[in-house]
């Protein structure tokens, strides 16, 4: 559990967790900024990695250990490789020359903009917690099967859409 | 170390998503972007359940459906992808536009 | 412990859907035109079996996450014979360009699904999972035409900017979910009442507004319309018929609900954005229509106007504009579900889509022609035809509430819409056609769209025991609110 030591800058002192959560935060957005600047899309997917393995990191910082496991299984081991084949069967040469378009300022202003309305409204709305909390694995299987029970099931029809769909389009161009 | 950090985080992240989906001419790029975007999503979730004690357990289920969702949607997403290289030849989707009208 | 009979409903559409797929593999290729049948006759017994079971009752299950009431059962009733109405346009149309009916059918079963859970839904997660499932299930029919690049790219695009909508709405609801502390919608007027929040901070309005965007994408609200002239063009055309009718109102549905019950006490703060969103949409949907050529594309931006005036009636936010949405929803449905059987009927034997292949059509096929000018000025609002009747009630309840110029605007729009749809009917009627040969239908298929056309009469005409319906659905909705 944190504590109220853990004041941040503002109190003028550097904690270890803060430290630890401003590299980890370096990494994300680093991989992030290579995601969308990278020339080749090879080295685009593999920073995705990275910035996705940076957000299980800060996971573990918030004490949601379950969910930190769940990202580097999924987002490691599977999205990414998953992306990695379809970046094998297209012609990864052809990405180089249809990287970007000719909406890139706009774009830029656009994400820039956003950014900066979603940190006014963080800080406006900050009421300067810094106790975390950390939850069981067992509550959280409870509550998901219990209270989430709908919603669970939902999901797992979503998934079984999914499976059919792309089985059903990726036949339907072999055929043609 | 506050909340607040951790929100100015998921804000970066979501806005460079965005940047790289209106930026990015490749589907499977503006795909790579999307991910981007809804870690942020999950971020947020996370910290507001951690920084909240009567909140926790919400916010971490619906951080699971929402990791749910997002592999099932790459999946779809790519298979489509192939199809349209398939027929096209290319996984170039002009631009999603923001300015047509 | 959760009485399990109140999901009938759902469990067996469920059932019927894995049953099609099913089906599909173990019938030979000559019995696949059984499908569809075998599809609307399960979606009738559903239909029953909801009826049976769930009517007039009042349930709020798992704490408010799933919603039983006459609002729900209003959709519910809708949804089914909308999915019913959609397989009976595609079955021909599938027979032709679909390569894998049974998929078809059952992704279709399952979208219905999604959105009797949508009109349900009591809760953000429920709501956004149940939107996601209706999602990927239009996402794959969108992909699933046979006529390669165009349906592939409108699946492409359709998925990518659907998930950049997800990905906002989710922003959204975990902004709700963090600064109001729940996601039931309920429990969140309460939090927002208690609160007397008069100056609202940020971060709970970009929530708000958040939300706003991710289904604003739905409806396909400007400004995030411009996935819809492309999908709708692309997709096969049951498929596009059903988007602009069901996903809306699918989505429609999830708006009242989300507003009335969870945000009405700070209605101030977000009303200006869907003025604002109310009057662009049906302002530049109806003045893009005139330009366009392809008919598929002419109603997408048609139907782009008329959301902007369902729109209308989610700002007046009264009882009264509810049963003008309801009522619009249904009307516009009917006929536009017309409208598409005729695009469909004559795509099925001349191959054309364009405003120019209807040029004679009065000649080469009388009823078809005829249908089509019923569908069209039902969609203008021209008196006698459902859309005057429904359009009528709605306008009407959005200017008791004052919103004089909105209406006023909306009435010019309708005028301006009068101008592309007569368009399409001077064409048919006036115009000469290079090839004059008379189409034959089969009887089938003019039977479908001879009983669409008698209910877009019906609904203008004698509109009634349907308003009486609707009523009762929209006060069930606003009980809820103490």
């Amino acid at each position: 559990m944190g504590s109220t030591q853990e004041s941040g800058t503002e109190g003028g002192v550097l904690t270890e967790s803060l430290v630890v959560f401003l590299i980890i935060s370096v990494v994300c957005v680093a991989g992030g900024l290579g995601v969308v600047f990278s020339r080749n899309v090879i080295h685009a997917t593999f920073l995705l990695l990275v910035s996705l393995m940076g957000v299980a990191g800060i996971f573990l910082l918030l004490l949601a250990e379950f969910l930190a496991l769940v990202q580097v299984l999924i987002y490691g081991g599977a999205i990414t490789i998953v992306v990695l084949f379809v970046i094998m069967l297209t012609k990864s040469d052809e990405f180089e020359s249809l990287v970007d378009n000719s909406q890139k300022p706009l774009a830029f202003l656009i994400s820039i903009g956003l950014f900066v309305v979603m940190t006014v409204a963080a800080i406006a709305a900050d009421n300067g917690n810094t106790v975390r909390a950390s939850l069981k694995f067992s509550d959280l299987g409870h509550s998901l099967f219990t209270d989430w029970a709908i919603p669970f099931e939902v999901a797992s029809l979503v998934l079984l859409v999914a499976l059919i769909g792309a089985i059903v389009i990726s036949k339907q161009g072999e055929e043609e | 170390m506050s909340l607040v950090h951790f929100q100015i985080l998921s804000a970066a992240l979501f806005s460079i998503g965005l940047y790289g989906v209106l930026a990015r001419r490749s589907a499977v790029l503006i795909l790579l972007s999307i991910e981007l975007m809804l870690n942020a999503v999950n971020i947020n979730l996370i910290a507001f359940s951690a920084y909240t004690e009567s909140l926790a357990s919400t916010g971490q289920v619906i951080a699971i459906f929402v990791i749910t969702v997002a592999a099932a949607e790459v999946g779809l997403a790519l298979a489509i992808i192939i199809n349209l290289f398939r027929s096209k030849g290319s996984v170039d989707i002009d631009k999603i536009d923001v300015m047509r009208w | 412990m959760t009485n399990f009979w109140l999901f009938i409903p759902e469990f067996t559409i469920t059932a019927l859907a894995f049953g099609v797929i099913g089906a599909d593999l173990f019938l030979a290729r000559e019995n696949k035109k059984y499908l569809p049948w075998i599809s609307s006759i399960g979606l009738i017994v559903v239909l029953g079996i909801a009826l049976n079971y769930l009517l007039g009752k009042q349930e709020n299950l798992y704490g408010g996450l799933f919603l039983i009431d006459d609002f729900s059962m209003f959709f519910k009733v809708f949804f089914l014979i909308l999915g019913l109405l959609v397989v009976l346009i595609s079955s021909e149309y599938v027979k032709n360009h679909i390569k894998h009916p049974g998929e078809y059918y059952g992704i279709l079963i399952f979208s219905i699904l999604a959105m009797m859970l949508m009109a349900a839904s009591g809760e953000l997660l429920t709501a956004y999972i149940s939107l996601e499932l209706l999602s990927f299930c239009l996402y794959v029919l969108v992909a699933s035409g046979r006529y390669g690049e165009k349906s592939t790219e409108a699946g492409v695009k359709y998925i990518l900017l659907g998930a950049v909508a997800s990905a906002f709405m989710l922003y959204g609801i975990s902004q709700i979910y963090g600064l109001v502390g729940t996601t039931k919608f309920a429990d969140m007027n309460l939090v927002l009442v208690a609160e007397n929040s008069s100056a609202l901070d940020l971060g709970l309005i970009m929530g708000i507004v958040f939300i706003i965007g991710g289904l604003a994408f739905k409806i396909a609200a400007v400004p995030f319309h411009m996935w819809a002239p492309d999908v709708y063009e692309g997709a096969p055309t049951p498929i596009t018929a059903y988007l602009a009718v069901g996903s809306k109102a699918a989505a429609f549905a999830l708006i009242l609900r989300m507003m009335s019950s969870g945000f009405i006490s700070i209605m101030e703060d977000w009303q200006m954005v869907i003025i604002v969103i109310a009057a662009l949409t049906m302002t530049l949907g109806n003045l893009v229509a005139l330009a366009q050529n392809n008919i598929k594309r002419l109603l997408a931006y048609s139907s782009i106007g008329h959301v902007g005036y369902l729109l209308m009636g989610v700002v007046a936010m009264t009882p009264l504009a509810f049963d003008g949405i309801m009522l619009h929803l249904v009307g516009y449905g009917v006929t536009n579900l017309a409208c598409f059987m005729c695009i469909i009927m004559l795509y099925n034997s001349t191959g054309r889509d364009d405003v120019a292949g209807y040029a004679g059509l009065a000649d080469r096929s009388p009823f078809l022609a005829m249908s089509m000018a019923v569908a069209l000025f039902s969609l203008a609002g021209l008196p006698f035809f459902a859309g005057f009747t429904t359009k009528f009630y709605l306008f009407t309840a959005v200017a008791n509430e004052g919103l004089i110029w909105l209406v006023g605007l909306a009435i010019l729009n309708s005028l301006i819409s009068l101008y592309y749809y007569l368009m399409v009917i001077k064409s048919m009627y006036i115009d000469p056609s290079e090839d004059t040969t008379v189409l034959v239908f089969s009887r089938y298929s003019l039977s479908v769209l001879g009983i669409l056309v008698v209910f877009i009469f019906l609904v203008g005409v004698y509109p009634g025991p349907l308003v009486e319906l609707i009523q009762e659905a929209s006060q069930s909705l606003f009980s809820y609110i103490p």
